[in-house]
């Protein structure tokens, strides 16, 4: 074990700690201020934020600007603390505050990204809906199974760990899938709250008009290495990070491998850096010789316990 | 099929009683089998797949886990107590519990 540490970032909230207010206000943070920026960004109206009020909860993007701009400040508040982890890694839509704390982008510019990119893909949405799903308990082989011997038109997307996966693919079909799962003796499953099949194939046809926004975004190299949930590499230049953006959306990612990748790196201490526990609740399962944690754990230590690289 | 006795009882609500105040970073005072799993404890499935690995190893069961997805369909547990009993249903039937 060499002991380095990596920020995870996560792509939803499923549910607050309710600790997230407390703790920016705390370091000196105003989370009012980080959705005034994103909404003067992209011209679009953030309400307030409160753990009651449904204003993020069932707006697809909304909720993942909300998620982006917890995970900056949190950033924010390490970095002020002096506490730089070696390695970054978005989950999923946690590729955008994956960049801003590799300082590859500004805040502004992954709300635009967050922007642009889901406007792109909502297209698809106009000609049929599509949806998300976890399956929990039952062997990818079994999932496999359903899904060629019924025909139905969805795929895994990401193996979450020994027995999480995400599938995606025409909603009808998802939820028939799920149904399915749970009959076979899924321990549970759950449609995820998006109409978008992120990290499928139904995205490819994008390509070209992401390519062509995201070239006319400033997108510097990474200060930090960021590690690909697509294809497990690590990624610096420019270029690596454009293509990344790409295979985020449009292919199949595997967070499994992502931990593996990083504990090979010398990776013992994993902290999620963002609201919420989801990262540290999919950690479950996810062999190896590790500890996850919340990121309010490494930023309430003192400060001689912190590091950097 | 295994023998339940009061002491595998004890036994498992022992090991369910630490692994729920050590994932929710509780006192172990602070959990009675009158626990609710999800709104008390903030449970998820992962946890509960986590507890049946412990048991697997601990009494070397034959179980699938897909059996257990079978079975807690037909009788979800809402609270520690009942999934103490369900554990040692699980101990005591094995892959059998179907057959119940």
């Amino acid at each position: 074990m060499s002991n380095k540490t990596a920020f995870v970032f996560p792509a939803f909230i499923t549910e607050f700690t309710e600790k997230e207010l407390d703790f920016l206000s705390e370091n000196s943070i105003d989370f009012t201020n980080y959705l005034q920026r994103a909404s003067s960004a992209i011209n679009l109206d953030l309400p307030e934020f409160s753990y009651s009020s449904n204003n993020y909860r069932n707006n697809e993007l909304k909720s993942q600007l909300l998620a982006y701009l917890f995970s900056c400040a949190f950033f924010d508040i390490a970095e002020k603390k002096g506490v730089v982890p070696h390695f970054v890694v978005g989950y999923s839509m946690g590729i955008y505050a994956s960049l801003y704390a590799a300082k590859s982008i500004s805040l502004e510019e992954g709300v635009k990204l967050i922007h642009k990119a889901y406007t792109i893909v909502h297209e698809l949405t106009k000609t049929e809906i599509y949806g998300m799903g976890a399956i929990i308990g039952l062997p990818i082989k079994d999932i496999e199974y359903i899904i060629t011997e019924s025909k139905l038109d969805a795929d895994i997307i990401n193996i979450n760990n020994e027995h999480s996966f995400v599938i995606a693919g025409k909603k009808k079909e998802v939820n028939l899938v799920l149904e399915k799962a749970k009959e076979e003796g899924a321990m549970s499953t759950v449609e995820l709250t998006v109409n978008t099949p992120y990290h499928s194939k139904y995205l490819s046809k994008f390509t070209d008009s992401l390519k062509q926004y995201i070239d006319t975004i400033p997108i510097s190299n990474a200060e930090i290495p960021i590690i690909s949930t697509y294809d497990q590499r690590e990624i610096v230049k420019v270029s690596e990070i454009k293509s990344e953006l790409i295979f985020n959306l449009t292919c199949k990612i595997n967070w499994y491998k992502t931990v593996q990748k990083l504990l090979k790196k010398g990776v013992s201490d994993i902290y999620e850096c963002g609201a919420g526990k989801d990262l540290k609740k999919i950690s479950r399962f996810i062999k190896g010789d590790y500890r996850m944690n919340l990121i309010y754990k490494i930023l309430k230590e003192p400060k001689k316990d912190s590091f950097s690289i | 099929m295994a023998q339940i006795t009061d002491k595998t009882r004890d036994e498992v609500k022992e090991v369910v009683l630490d692994f729920f105040a050590e994932e929710c970073e509780m006192e172990l005072d602070e959990i009675s089998e009158d626990s609710n799993i999800i709104s008390d404890l903030d449970g998820d499935s992962l946890m509960f797949l986590e507890l049946i690995e412990i048991f697997k190893k601990k009494f070397n069961l034959n179980i699938e886990l897909k059996t257990i997805g079978k079975y807690s369909i037909k009788n979800p547990v809402q609270t520690i107590g009942e999934l103490i009993d369900m554990q040692l249903l699980i101990i005591e039937h094995e892959n059998n519990i179907l057959d119940m």
